[in-house]
């Protein structure tokens, strides 16, 4: 498995407090890395340490598998970033803008300019200075920024903060885009479940500064899905009578006595009623486990989310 | 680092910075235009354009208006990035921050030197008309030049002194405020035309405009030199030491 980055132990401290701690973070070549976390987690801050904007007060960083330090500056060319707020020189237009994060960047074609403004649908207003852009096109500009120098890792602080639905909407399909045709992989934070929800293909869940988890997207649904729970005298032959009477399969055996139908949650009833009149004695059945929302949220500490 | 440089100077364009450059350079060339209203000397004579004192009323008028407007333009630079949130991604270039800041700094020394020549034009041009009509020799012309190349350099010796201001206010406000009073005992250290005032690192550079004076007491050669040359030399290093420092060492939080 390549790394395109990890983190280990990565602290910050800011006196007594700590603000990130021990976190290990693995983010694989081709993942759409959601990094979750309520505000005040910490995922800014843990993003300002992996692009060296402030120093760690202990852990390491290693990028595309490459040990550590040194070979950061290198390691930048290949890392498109927004942290925390997609800044731009007002007095100038975006293409100016642009201009300069080429020429820093030290890349020859002046065409990828038009050709990422494109991509991010601001081609129209090229010309426009970027003092009268608002949040949304700011935000879209920072996008076409980080991309300009072909990145293959993009990280980005919630991206979608200030797009209204239908422009998170287009900002989610050009990210799935990005990730499929061109390879690049990503980490995008967000305090918000939902956002990521239909993106990430790996979560990180941060809360006070710890890393609680670091799951597979599809293994996070699996974990956080709803399942009829049954308890029977017998659960072999329960099951038996499930597959036969209700085409059932998607059940596991969750204990002695006891299974987890993902089947037919809304039909508990005929769930009882047909391993009754098979023989069965049911001693219970009730509706279990999270949505992912409430999963989250349970990791969380049960504070609400926004 | 060319790249970085221009960079840098691309940030300026449709900024203020340009009316900074034209007010510091303006008032030199109105004084300048007053010196050579024809004069008439008591008994009615018609009294020649004197290029010494063309060239010594721009100079006091410049190194009168540096310390302000130099001070305002370097702070803007540094401040800027903090104020318009761009320092994060300043920071993540694949650059070395020493380079981003010895950019900054060279367009800092390259608007000093616009605001010089800018403000010397007319004097030049009075000077190249009087050198034609055989009123004025090449060897006072090359002492006005000379004496604008000194007050640009050693303008920019107190230059990251706004710069460590701008950087550590995150604002063009306290090295505005750090400007004024540097304008203040200027003005006051240029009208008392006291040798020592060069002592004072923002006054240093009205040294080489002093000696373009005839008619002030103890013109000519200034003994205090060496030392005013001693004392900015080490605010300029100072000051850099410190801004090399702030802008390496020092965590970044943008905007806050
Ligand atoms: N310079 C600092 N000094 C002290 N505390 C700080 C500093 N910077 C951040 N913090 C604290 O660190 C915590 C985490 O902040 P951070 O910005 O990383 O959170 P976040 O997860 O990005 O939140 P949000 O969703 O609001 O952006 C906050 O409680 C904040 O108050
Ligand atoms: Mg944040």
């Amino acid at each position: 498995m390549s790394y395109v980055l990890r983190t280990r132990h990565l602290t910050k401290r800011y006196g007594q407090k700590a603000i990130v701690q021990d976190l290990n973070m693995n983010v694989r070549a081709g993942d759409i890395y959601g990094f979750l976390g309520q505000n005040g987690a910490g995922k800014t801050t843990t993003l300002r340490m992996i692009m060296g904007l402030i120093r760690p007060t202990a852990g390491e960083i290693e990028w595309f598998g490459e040990g550590r330090a040194g070979e950061r500056a290198r390691a930048f060319e290949r890392v498109g970033a927004i942290i925390e707020y997609p800044g731009f020189y007002l007095n100038l237009s975006a293409a100016d803008n642009l201009e300069i994060h080429r020429r820093l960047m030290g890349m020859g074609n002046k065409e990828a300019i038009d050709d990422v403004l494109t991509t991010v649908g601001l081609i129209g207003a090229k010309r426009q200075k970027v003092k009268s852009y608002s949040l949304g096109m700011k935000q879209r500009l920072g996008i076409a920024r980080a991309l300009l120098h072909h990145p293959e890792l993009l990280i980005l602080d919630e991206p979608t903060n200030g797009l209204d639905p239908g422009g998170i909407k287009e900002i989610r399909q050009l990210f799935l885009r990005l990730a499929k045709q061109r390879g690049i992989t990503f980490i995008i934070s967000s305090h918000l479940l939902s956002e990521i929800e239909q993106l990430a293909t790996r979560v990180g869940i941060i809360h006070q500064g710890k890393l609680l988890e670091e799951i597979d997207y599809e293994a996070l649904q699996r974990k956080s899905r709803r399942y009829l729970e049954i308890k029977v005298d017998d659960e072999r032959r329960a099951a038996y009578i499930l597959e036969q009477q209700l085409n059932a399969s998607d059940y596991v055996a969750a204990g002695p006595g006891v299974l987890h139908l993902y089947e037919h949650l809304d039909r508990a009833a005929d769930v009882n009623y047909t391993l009754a009149t098979h023989g069965i004695g049911v001693k219970g059945i009730a509706l279990s486990g999270d949505k992912l929302e409430d999963y989250f949220l349970k990791m969380t500490g049960g504070d609400p989310l926004v | 680092m060319f790249n970085v440089f221009y960079a840098e100077l691309l940030k300026l364009k449709h900024s203020r910075m340009f009316w900074l450059v034209l007010v510091g350079a303006l008032p030199a060339n109105l004084i300048t235009l007053f010196v050579m209203m024809p004069k008439v000397s008591m008994d009615g004579a018609r009294v020649g354009v004197d290029m010494m004192y063309v060239f010594y009323r721009q100079g006091m008028m410049l190194v009168m208006m540096g310390p302000s407007m130099f001070t305002i333009m370097a702070a803007y630079i540094f401040a800027r990035e903090y104020q318009e949130r761009t320092i994060n991604q300043l920071f993540s270039y694949p650059i070395s921050r020493i380079r981003i800041l010895a950019a900054k700094l060279s367009v800092v020394f390259a608007l000093i030197a616009v605001t010089a020549a800018l403000s010397s034009i007319l004097a030049l041009g009075v000077g190249v008309v009087q050198l034609i009509k055989q009123n004025a020799e090449w060897n006072t012309i090359w002492l006005g030049i000379r004496m604008n190349l000194m007050v640009i350099v050693l303008s920019f010796g107190t230059v990251p002194v706004a710069a460590a201001f701008g950087m550590a206010g995150k604002s063009v406000i306290p090295a505005a405020v750090v400007g004024s009073f540097a304008t203040i005992v200027t003005v006051i250290g240029e009208i008392g035309h006291g040798r020592q005032s060069i002592l004072f690192p923002w006054l240093t550079s009205y040294g080489p405009v002093r000696r373009m004076a005839q008619e002030i007491a103890q013109a000519g050669s200034n003994p205090y030199e060496p030392t005013a040359a001693l004392i900015l030399t080490v605010v300029f290093l100072v000051s850099l030491t410190y801004c090399l420092f702030h802008y390496v060492r020092t965590d970044v939080h943008s905007g806050s």
